[in-house]
């Protein structure tokens, strides 16, 4: 960076404008060294949002493309995709109710890269989390309603960080990669998910692999008649408040921000910085198993070897890197990726485009955003011709 | 237990740790060379399920197997040419790159899978006519030996030549020790004049292709069909073989045919009806990778510079 810029000549702005002045603008352009990339100093915030902006819409005339390859319009798809997503009245709804684990995975996501800690072990802590309200259901179900949800909550909340601290324990006591870990992780617990329905809580009478279903004061109230919107979709929105001042406004949110820019810096300052490492990945794992728990309570009521068949933890991951970490873009993101995985069913049956587009979409959002938000730190500027 | 302890079962067992080790071998050895440069290539998981894509695709529309091979290397090296752009080229965070592409990997083999063989919602599952053992004469007739060692796929005698091959290249060629020496101190190597972008993109691209390699194994020779689970946590494996191996080629060979062994043995216990649940057996292989990872975390060989991006002129 510095050899650039001691490389540009070391012109006012007005030698620049006097230099120029005569020329043909497109000549300009187009002479050796008339323009230069050069790293910014400092990057507006604004800035990475529009990149953003500009990436998804890039994103947009790619896949717009490749439904042309397979021989469909794109306005058609397009249509149908949004069509499906929010349409009317209870697609939309439907989307929220998609995006409420969303959000939660991709709390989980944003709170441990945030420090730098990468947990992809998003699936499976979501998993336990669902293992977690189970078993509170199972063992307390005499408790009143108002206290067996907290209980169930509580639940899904700590077997969440637990499974997320199995990783966070390994990497901090044995320096064990937590990327392998949390990832390994994620298929044991898919393996011990599979065990319990066939085995101590499969249900009765039933050649399934799955639990009981649950008796109804159990079930989370819905907002609306004729929607499965649930309550969960709005401690979804209460937990992104609760990241966004936990990152913003106390000592954990500093202590994890300064390790996520410099761990050495950090521990060097006095931070402890395993004692934040473990911290951040249970609160990220009790994140994604408040997920589990408002998927079971709120929608499934009962535990089936599909449960985890929506990735929601994996697709938790790009939400929280195409939202650039920020809580409330989580939210953003997650609606709009709800839309694209609600919206697909539709655009399949309307015109035959395979619903794994959604796929797609999302592995080439997230490239292009990443690419964008590198490209946003620099600018091309015009420099004086000299000879 | 006393009829699982039999010779031919024994025998299988040992026979079976090849097959399972090769496209670990293949993704892990490809994988050491792209890290040897400094890159971390995360999206190995998505590599291999492409490259079982596009080489069961190729195979599948123009009845060559060969081919499917080549479709499967041109896969995994266009993901890996794409990570190659993302981290030496633009820089991006390499972990994050990594998991980006692994994602893409996987959704576009998904997409094209099943718009190519999908009709009216629902997929023909179409299959190909596998590659067969290559049996070595002479060699494959002694007792035992010839089985286990001289009567595989070609693709596993590959992966085995590879040990050597990766080990010669980083160690003996030129090329392979600028390619190291990038990898432990590029500002150095800038100044020696070897050209940092052009080898890293060697090498990550070198990668993806062996990545494909390893995921057309488990679609044209281990078995005859894709399918979105194919690869299985494989190149998750891959990854950590890497590591515990201490990125040495020798013991990459080691860390393979021991993750081979065992879930070969965990395969013909669960064929011999042994009272465990099965779930059990199924985890244990990444239960294993975390054991191996907290146990060998000998990281002497580890490049220094890995996942740390190289910009001129800055420290």
């Amino acid at each position: 960076m510095s050899e650039q810029v001691a490389d540009a000549p070391q012109d006012s702005p007005r030698d620049d404008h006097e230099a120029d002045a005569g020329r043909d603008p497109l000549s300009m352009l187009f002479q050796p060294g008339a323009w230069r990339l050069e790293r910014r100093l400092y990057t507006r915030p604004v800035y990475e949002l529009y990149a953003t902006l500009i990436a998804l819409a890039v994103t947009a005339v790619i896949i717009g493309l490749l439904v042309i390859i397979v021989g469909v319009s794109p306005l058609d798809a397009f249509a149908s995709l949004y069509e499906g997503a929010f349409g009317n009245r209870e697609s939309a709804l439907e989307t929220l109710v998609q995006a409420t684990p969303l959000i939660l995975t991709g709390l989980c996501a944003a709170i441990a890269f945030r420090a730098g800690v990468w947990n992809i072990g998003g699936q499976g802590q979501f998993i336990a989390g669902a293992i977690g309200t189970w078993w509170v259901y199972d063992t307390f179900s005499g408790l009143p309603a108002p206290v067996l949800f907290v209980a169930m909550f509580a639940g899904a909340a700590v077997f969440g960080a637990v499974w997320a601290t199995v990783a966070s324990v390994l990497l901090v006591r044995y320096g064990t990669n937590e990327i392998l870990t949390t990832v390994m992780l994620n298929f044991v617990i898919d393996s011990g998910l599979s065990w319990l329905l066939s085995g101590p809580w499969q249900a009765n009478n039933t050649p399934y692999s799955q639990t009981e279903r649950m008796v109804e004061s159990a079930f989370l109230p819905r907002f609306f008649d004729g929607s499965r919107l649930h309550l969960g979709f709005a401690l979804a929105l209460v937990m992104a408040v609760v990241v966004h001042f936990l990152v913003r406004r106390t000592t954990l949110g500093f202590e994890l921000r300064a390790i996520g820019v410099n761990k050495q810096a950090a521990s060097y300052k006095g931070i402890s910085v395993g004692a934040a490492v473990i911290a951040v990945m249970a609160i990220s794992g009790a994140l994604a198993g408040l997920a589990g728990a408002g998927e079971l309570l709120g929608l499934h009521h009962r535990i089936n070897f599909e449960f985890g068949g929506q990735a929601v933890g994996f697709t938790g991951i790009i939400i929280a890197l195409v939202a650039r970490l920020h809580p409330a873009g989580v939210i953003v993101v997650a609606i709009a990726f709800a839309g694209l995985l609600n919206g697909a069913t539709q655009m399949q049956v309307g015109t035959g485009i395979p619903a794994a587009l959604v796929d797609v979409i999302e592995g080439v959002a997230l490239v292009l955003v990443l690419l964008a938000a590198v490209a946003c730190r620099y600018r091309l500027r015009k420099i004086a011709h000299h000879g | 237990m006393e009829d699982f302890l039999t010779y031919s079962v024994i025998l299988g067992i040992f026979v079976t740790t090849f097959k399972i080790a090769t496209p670990l071998l293949i993704a892990a050895t490809g994988e050491l060379v792209a890290e040897s440069s400094g890159i971390l290539n995360l999206s190995l998981e998505g590599t291999m399920t492409l490259g079982a894509f596009t080489g069961f695709l190729v195979a599948n529309e123009t009845g060559n197997l060969w081919l499917g091979l080549v479709g499967a290397a041109l896969g995994g090296g266009a993901l890996g040419l794409l990570m190659a752009v993302m981290t030496a080229t633009v820089k991006v965070n390499q972990i994050v790159a990594g998991l980006a592409l692994n994602i893409l990997g996987l959704g576009g083999a998904f997409f094209w899978y099943r718009s190519v063989y999908e009709e009216g919602g629902a997929v023909a599952f179409p299959t190909v006519d596998r590659f067969q053992t290559a049996t070595i004469p002479l060699l494959s007739d002694i007792p035992a030996v010839g089985e286990v060692f001289f009567d595989q796929h070609w693709l596993t005698y590959f992966g085995i030549l590879m040990v050597p091959a990766t080990f010669i290249f980083l160690n003996r060629t030129k090329y392979g020790l600028e390619l190291r020496s990038i990898g432990h101190n590029p500002e150095a190597c800038d100044m020696r004049g070897v050209g940092i972008i052009s080898r890293q993109y060697t090498a990550v691209i070198y990668g993806g292709v062996m990545a494909g390699l390893g995921g057309a194994y488990l679609s044209l020779a281990g078995g005859n069909q894709f399918f979105d689970d194919i690869v299985a946590g494989r190149g998750w494996i891959a990854l950590a073989i890497v590591i515990f191996g201490n990125w040495r080629a020798s013991w990459i060979l080691g860390g393979s045919l021991l993750f081979g062994f065992l879930e070969a043995t965990q395969l013909s216990l669960q064929a011999s009806g042994v009272d465990l649940p099965y779930q059990l057996l199924l985890a244990l292989p990444f239960l294993l990778t975390i054991v191996a990872l907290v146990f060998n975390r000998s990281r002497s060989q580890v490049p220094l510079s890995l996942t740390i991006p190289y910009h001129r002129g800055e420290r």
